[in-house]
């Protein structure tokens, strides 16, 4: 019965052939322990392996395998930045190969990440430059495209404005892109320049920022390799980063570690921990000073870290009494012994890591919860070495390095802030005069009370946040802080269903006077709103369509090489981004010292030339150091990294560098810094990759006690310095009076010297590591044993923003009002040129009884096939397949009390709008009784009513379901305007 | 759905087993160790029933249900049964009817028209009867056939064709078993409704038994248009086919079956019943023709000889007699 | 002599469906034919697993054993193949399946059953090694290239492994010895009639 049909066929069996002679053709051992997943197991067991059991063809025939080329290029879909071999034959991608020598993927994928080969084969895609011509889809050709974009923006900066136009980029930018885009609106004179980071880790970037220093991801995925404790809040890695779960589960079974998963449902990585809490969501703070109240009941905090490197803890220690047991207990319904040992086991099973995610971020508290783990960090001191750190896993492949570019509301490129010293720093950079663009900024005239600005003014205001760009649109110009309303929208790479609140986004679709969506897909902007006339459709290559570089989460960057032409009429960003400038007439000016090479449609810039630029520039975040070639070689020697240390292996090209050159990397690229894995290091020279905690508000500061009396403390740190420092206490930032006090400035060059002084004309003391592009005092410094930017304290209170000390607040839709009395939301207030009422929201709620009347907490996350709105995913048939409806997850319990079964259709109705989405249930213990759970990746329905008609012929996803921000809810950070997307209140009927 | 969901717990198959009983569900909010706590396969395959058909599964996002069955140990045993008992109840049922008709042939030889022929006939069965008659058999016939092939086939006849002829033959035969099985029901329904009435079994059935059926011993116990034998036949073919159409229309719809624990059971049904029809069917083909003088005109012609009728349905020739049914001169007929 | 198995780690398992998607991409297989799948087991609940499953490529294959057209043939690496060429569709390879790995595509009037698709281990089927034909009817063949099944290759969490029996059997077993917890080497009793002892 079991015949071996290919043994008795001698004339082609070559496994059998292959069997008769084993010597040759043999796979090497260790490709094919790596294969055979081995050295994940361990390599002790290397030595006994016996060999032979897979053997090489002897001679491929004409098989799909032959005549190809192998192009690196790295993931589109998750910030874990994972390396995709692509095989081409002939210009088409033809197949993928495991990418064994990265050590950050070591070969694996997520179900994202093995099926990237469909983007580029792409049926869905859009294939030409469109418009609307009432209400049909007409093809047109690029130059019309650009020429009637371009006029229509003009007409409109004419009427209401520069900062009527806003510029959504995206996430999925290569870092040349984005920075493209972000210079394009300093061009164009706005700071409505915003992208997915506002809705994925703004809250993130601002609280880290204002703790230590910079906005980033501390450690990185393959550190956590080290840590003997792991605590997830808000965070189902297992769907949002697979890869990162390899690193996780590795330190879980190599170390034993414990992983503690704070989250209101079981997720698939709750699955895997060793303790799971569930929590009410919204009630991170005081999750968090419940933790804290244990730690410092029992003297677990860490109180040489505190004394030397933090400021502000007494602050923090005087809230924290608050939040005892019973409190905790009441608000989070989180057992006593439960968070007691997840508090003891944090403090005392060193070095430990806090994982956190959207869980975290997205809440009217956002901000305030961030700063409220870094405090647990710095308790418990955990952070800065091996092991331990917040490891923030960003979303987007991108979205790190777009945040760095500045493609926000509030920064210049390299987290530069809006202030007139670094508009002339990357004036001097950009080569062009600091008036030429100031001038380019509207003048707001007085109005709703608030006084005019001048150009200069507006220039150093931060612009509008993407989470409520439609308010802007829609609102009454009294109350928006701008010249004008919002009149158009120039979206790249930016789903129309990823903020809450899609009844009133409709509104603003409508009454936009200009849309353009330039994407690889036409997303939910085309397809949520009935437009006429004046919306265009340009057609965006992928990222595999284009080279450039891209920051992963752990600030490694990387460098992807194109794999295919762009596909169809598409063009990558560069090109579109130019010819943009081009037809508003800026781009002789800001493509000055870029160099152009040809590309499809003409020319176009080189990524290896603008990155170049940037480099130029990068000071202040130390991407400075990672030159196109440098990248490009670590590319190469993937394999010549460590999968735990990520430092370059001995007597390698990359010797001692970390992989990726993640930021820092100070100085010029000819300082081969190597880059720095772990933030804060005081355990490495920072010239090797170590540093502290950046002092970046000042130097001391007068702080008031609760009895009244004043006291000046220093915020620099005490006693505390990195490895080899000749400054063996804390200190300031470097500048060249810094330099010239401590006698290092005669180290600096003739020629850095000449820049120095250039820069600083008549107040060269005043020259910064930050501003000189020279990289001298950079140099100077590291020599030293110093760190550019100093040596401080973190800040344990950050006084400077809305609760210095974070404070528990009910969500607006709480399903506790009673709470709400001792806990409430913030005043209303103004957050970024717009008015943020949450009290107004939260009291108007109460008063509805809406808690009564929608008794179920609705939270959101994500699917491990969808990434974002889903466009493109949802486009991709080998994903689309494996979650063909948007469904909502509900608790058996309440389920049946409302006689719903798995699999029917339900209604989910929201508070605000009479909103509600008619979605699937799927009934699952995973979330508790009274909770439900929607994924966020659905577009393409609206309250029940399929809208498939409305995409481009051809262009419409494979799958369609209702936004579960059809029935979110109002509800903005105090300090980023990052939406609530994780809790809000719904009913769920059967339907 | 409901039908398939009874027969699975008739037929004890019914083992959708999850953890449920062996990992407590934790309540909303007490510790839990979701590691420790870890399902086993061995606990899931202990918890299976030893003997009975089950699954372990669990919950798949893809809309295909059927793939949410982990592991189906049943599969082994319906592959044990399908290996061994259908196909010694197929030969069984096969050659072990071919013999005793070569035994009985040998033993009691043709059983003649004891009166010989009368030379006058009467109308047995008109032709749409025969009409549906030969649809049905002659379905049955090719579904016979190609159902043994697919059973023996591999055993008996890729040693003589080869195994890619043998594939498409039985490619072709899958064919035609799929698509004859229309007619055969429709045959099968019709047969049904023409000839239930004559079928109720009666008293006289009982008679017919004790004197052995005419076939052991001289005499020949009166019977109406059909005896118990006939009866028997019909009955069997009825509810035979009957469970052959419905197991067959979900092996043909596997869509409409419910799970593979139900395909499983209804090709087990199709095989069984399958081949206990084609022995009967044998012994049916048998009487009708060679076995028994004079009784293939009833479905040849539709004329029989008067006395074959006498002999064998008496009353049924009275019946017509008094109907005012009359004998027709037979047609010239070879001498025998 | 190599003896090629799967074995997915429950405990490293995280439901990622890098495994389907490689899979589907590796061997361009068709929307509705699912070689490989990962089920959820006990989801939402603290036992909660999640375990890869396809062709276990058995000892003694049952789909072998009751294919009436005898087409399914073992590879001297103890794959388990079929001919497409041969097969009838008949359904009852899937019968007999413990892991359910036989896919019809739907063709014809009944919705009914095409030549049968499953898991070929990556080691395609009888045309020549890396032919086009090969390729077009059972995807690729990475054993010939010297490669092993990309599910595994490419597992996000090396979850699933590929290869030598006796290789991730002992790999399995050293993971369980380190870590100290392993909920069993899922279908390897069914389909190999053994199991991995710690």
């Amino acid at each position: 019965m079991l015949i071996k049909r290919k043994s008795s066929d001698a004339a082609r069996g070559k496994l059998q052939a292959a069997l008769g002679g084993l010597s040759s053709g043999v796979m090497d051992r260790r490709s094919f322990l790596r294969r055979s997943g081995l050295v994940a197991g361990g390599a002790a067991l290397a030595g006994t392996i016996q060999i032979g059991a897979v053997r090489k063809a002897e001679a491929a025939g004409m098989g799909p395998a032959t005549g190809t080329k192998v192009v690196t290029n790295i993931c589109t879909h998750c910030s874990v930045g994972c390396t995709v071999k692509a095989e081409v034959a002939n210009g088409v991608w033809v197949g993928q190969e495991p990418a064994w020598d990265s050590p950050i993927n070591r070969g694996t994928h997520c179900a994202k990440g093995a099926s990237v080969r469909e983007l580029v084969h792409g049926d869905r895609r859009i294939k030409y430059p469109m418009k609307l011509v009432d209400g049909a889809w007409t093809r047109i050709s690029w130059e019309q495209a650009i020429s009637e974009i371009g006029d229509k923006m003009m007409e409109i900066r004419q009427k209401s404005g520069a900062d009527s136009a806003y510029l959504l980029g995206s996430a999925k930018f290569s870092n040349e892109g984005a920075y493209l885009f972000r210079k394009f609106a300093a061009f164009w004179g706005t700071n409505n320049v915003d992208h997915q980071a506002r809705i994925c880790h703004s809250t993130t970037v601002a609280g880290v920022a204002n703790t230590w220093g910079y906005g980033a991801q501390t450690n990185s995925y393959n550190d956590i390799r080290n840590s003997k404790t792991i605590l997830v809040m808000g965070s189902n890695a297992a769907e949002a980063h697979p890869v990162s779960m390899q690193h996780v589960l590795s330190g879980k079974e190599i170390n034993r570690a414990n992983v503690i998963v704070f989250d209101p449902r079981m997720t698939r990585t709750a699955a895997h921990a060793t303790e799971y809490v569930r929590i009410r969501s919204g009630t991170d703070i005081a999750v968090i000073w419940g933790m804290m109240w244990h730690i410092f009941k029992n003297g677990w905090e860490d109180k040489d870290f505190i004394k030397s490197r933090v400021y502000g803890m007494e602050a923090v220690l005087r809230e924290v009494e608050k939040y005892d047991p019973k409190t905790v207990e009441d608000i989070t319904g989180v057992p006593e012994a439960q968070l007691k040992r997840a508090a003891e086991t944090f403090a005392k099973v060193k070095p430990a890591t806090f994982i956190w995610c959207m869980g975290v971020t997205q809440h009217t508290v956002g901000t305030a919860n961030v700063r409220a783990i870094c405090n647990l960090l710095l308790a418990t001191g955990n952070v800065g070495s091996a092991g331990n750190g917040a490891n923030i896993f960003r979303g987007h492949c991108n979205v790190q390095g777009a945040t760095d570019m500045g493609l926000d509301v509030g920064n210049l490129p390299l987290y530069y802030g809006l202030v007139e010293g670094a508009w002339r720093h990357w004036a001097r950079v950009w080569d062009v005069s600091y008036d030429a663009l100031q001038a380019r900024f509207d003048e707001v005239p007085a109005k709703g009370g608030r006084p005019a600005r001048t150009r200069k003014a507006n220039m150093e205001t931060s612009g509008h946040t993407s989470t409520r760009w439609f308010d802007a649109a829609t609102m009454p110009s009294e109350q928006v802080d701008q010249r004008d309303n919002l009149k158009a929208m120039i979206v790249f790479g930016h789903g129309g269903n990823t903020i809450p609140r899609i009844p009133d986004a409709v509104k603003g679709i409508e009454k936009l006077e200009l849309l353009v969506v330039a994407d690889p897909h036409p997303t939910n902007f085309v397809s949520l709103a009935q437009r006429k006339n004046g919306t265009y459709l340009l057609p965006i290559a992928t990222q595999f369509e284009c080279s450039g570089s891209r920051t992963c989460s752990n600030r490694s960057i990387q460098w992807g090489e194109k794999v295919v032409d762009p596909i169809f009429e598409s063009a990558n960003d560069y090109w579109v981004i130019y010819k943009l400038a081009e037809k508003l007439g800026f781009a002789s000016d800001m493509f000055k010292n870029i160099r152009m090479v040809r590309g499809k449609f003409g020319m176009e810039p080189e990524p290896e030339s603008v990155l170049r630029e940037i480099n130029r520039g990068g000071w202040s975040t130390g991407y400075t150091g990672q030159s196109p070639e440098r990248i490009k070689l670590h590319m190469a020697n993937q394999d010549k990294f460590d999968v735990v240390t990520l430092r370059g292996a001995k007597g390698s090209p990359v010797e001692n560098d970390f992989y990726g050159l993640p930021w820092p990397c100070w100085g010029t690229p000819e300082m081969k810094h190597p880059g720095t894995h772990i933030l804060y290091d005081t355990s490495l020279e920072p010239m090797n990759g170590g540093g502290a905690f950046r002092p970046r508000f000042g130097v001391e500061r007068e702080e008031t006690l609760p009895g009244g009396a004043k006291r000046t403390v220093t915020l620099l740190a005490e006693g505390s310095f990195p490895k080899g420092s000749e400054i063996r206490d804390g200190y300031p930032e470097f500048t060249f009076g810094m330099l010239k006090r401590l006698g290092w400035d005669k180290d600096l060059t003739p020629a850095e010297a000449a820049t120095i002084a250039w820069i600083g004309g008549n107040a060269p003391d005043a020259v910064s590591w930050a501003n000189d592009l020279s990289g001298g005092i950079q140099r100077v410094a590291l020599a030293h044993g110093c760190i550019p930017f100093g040596n401080g304290k973190a800040r344990a209170e950050a006084w400077n923003i809305p609760d210095p000390v974070p404070t528990h607040r009910e969500p607006i839709y709480t399903p506790r009002p009673d709470l709400v009395a001792k806990w409430p939301a913030r005043p209303d207030e103004r957050t970024l040129r717009i008015p943020n009422l949450h009290t107004t929201f939260q009291k108007a709620a109460i008063e509805k009884g809406v808690a009564k009347a929608f008794p179920i907490i609705l939270t959101s996350g994500r699917l491990v096939e969808y990434e974002g709105g889903g466009e493109e995913t949802r486009s991709n048939k080998w994903l689309a397949e494996l979650q063909q409806d948007m469904f909502v997850e509900i608790n058996p319990a309440d389920a049946s009390a409302r006689n719903i079964k798995d699999g029917q259709f339900v209604w989910v109705s929201g508070p605000e709008n009479n909103s509600k989405a008619r979605v699937k249930a799927l009934v699952t213990e995973r979330v508790g009784k009274g909770v439900a759970f929607m994924p966020f990746h659905f577009g393409g329905w609206l309250q029940g009513v399929d809208q498939r008609a409305n995409y481009p012929k051809g262009t419409d996803p494979i799958v369609l379901g209702e936004s579960v921000n059809t029935v979110t809810t109002y509800g903005y950070d105090p300090v980023t305007g990052m939406h609530e997307g994780k809790v809000t209140l719904v009913q769920i009927a059967a339907a | 759905m409901r039908l398939s969901q009874s027969i699975r717990s008739l037929f004890g198959v019914f083992g959708f087993v999850l953890a449920l009983g062996l990992v407590a569900p934790a309540s909303a909010q007490a510790p839990v160790n979701p590691t420790a706590s870890s399902v086993r396969e061995e606990q899931l395959l202990n918890a299976l029933k030893p003997g009975s058909a089950a699954e372990i599964g669990g919950r798949i996002s893809i809309p295909d249900q059927k793939a949410s069955t982990l592991i189906r140990p049943a599969g082994r045993e319906w592959r044990e049964f399908h290996q061994g008992t259908m196909h010694l109840v197929g030969a069984v049922a096969v050659l072990g009817m071919l013999a005793l008709l070569v035994i009985f042939y040998a033993t009691r030889g043709r059983i003649a028209i004891s009166t010989g022929r009368s030379n006058q006939t009467i109308t047995r069965f008109g032709a749409f009867d025969r009409f549906v008659h030969w649809t049905t058999a002659g379905c049955f016939i090719v579904l016979a056939l190609t159902g043994l092939n697919i059973t023996f086939g591999k055993a008996l006849l890729i040693p003589i064709f080869g195994e890619a002829t043998f594939a498409a033959m039985t490619q072709l035969g899958k064919y035609a078993h799929n698509y004859l099985a229309f007619p055969f029901m429709i045959g099968l329904a019709l047969m049904f409704l023409i000839w239930v009435k004559d079928n109720i079994p009666s008293k006289l059935d009982i008679d017919w038994f004790m004197q052995g059926g005419g076939l052991i011993g001289k005499g020949h116990p009166k019977a109406k248009r059909f005896n118990a034998g006939q009866k028997m036949v019909f009955w069997s073919v009825i509810l035979g086919g009957a469970a052959l159409s419905l197991s067959g229309w979900y092996l043909l719809f596997p869509y409409t079956a419910g799970g593979v624990l139900n395909l499983q059971f209804w090709n087990i049904v199709h095989g069984v019943v399958g081949m206990v029809l084609i022995g009967a069917m044998l012994a049916h083909a048998y009487i009708g023709s060679i076995g028994m003088e004079g009784a293939f005109d009833a479905m040849g012609s539709g004329e029989v000889d008067l006395n074959w009728a006498k002999e064998h349905h008496a009353l049924w020739v009275e019946d017509e007699m008094k109907k005012g049914v009359m004998p027709a001169a037979a047609r010239l007929q070879a001498a025998e | 002599m190599a003896r090629m198995k799967f074995l997915c780690d429950a405990d490293r398992c995280i439901e990622c469906n890098a495994c389907v998607t490689a899979c589907k991409n590796e061997n361009e297989v068709p929307w509705g034919i699912n070689r490989r799948r990962v089920v959820t087991i006990n989801d939402g609940k603290p036992g909660e697993r999640s375990i890869s499953m396809a062709c276990m490529h058995c000892t003694d294959a049952p789909c072998a054993a009751v294919c009436p057209v005898d087409c399914f043939y073992t590879t001297v690496d103890k794959v388990v193949l079929h001919s497409k060429d041969l097969c009838i569709g008949c359904g009852y390879c899937f019968y007999a399946c413990p892991f359910g790995a036989p896919q019809y595509p739907k063709v014809g009037n009944f919705g009914s059953r095409g030549k049968m698709d499953k898991c070929t281990f990556c080691a395609g089927g009888p045309e020549a090694d890396l032919s086009p034909a090969e390729f077009q009817k059972y995807g690729s063949n990475r054993l010939a290239e010297g490669k092993l099944p990309l599910c595994a290759e490419m597992c996000s969490t090396k979850a699933l492994l590929a290869g030598d029996g006796d290789i991730i059997a002992k790999i399995y077993k050293e993971r369980v010895v380190k870590r100290g917890y392993g909920s069993g080497a899922w279908g390897w009793k069914t389909a190999y009639k053994e199991t991995i002892a710690i």
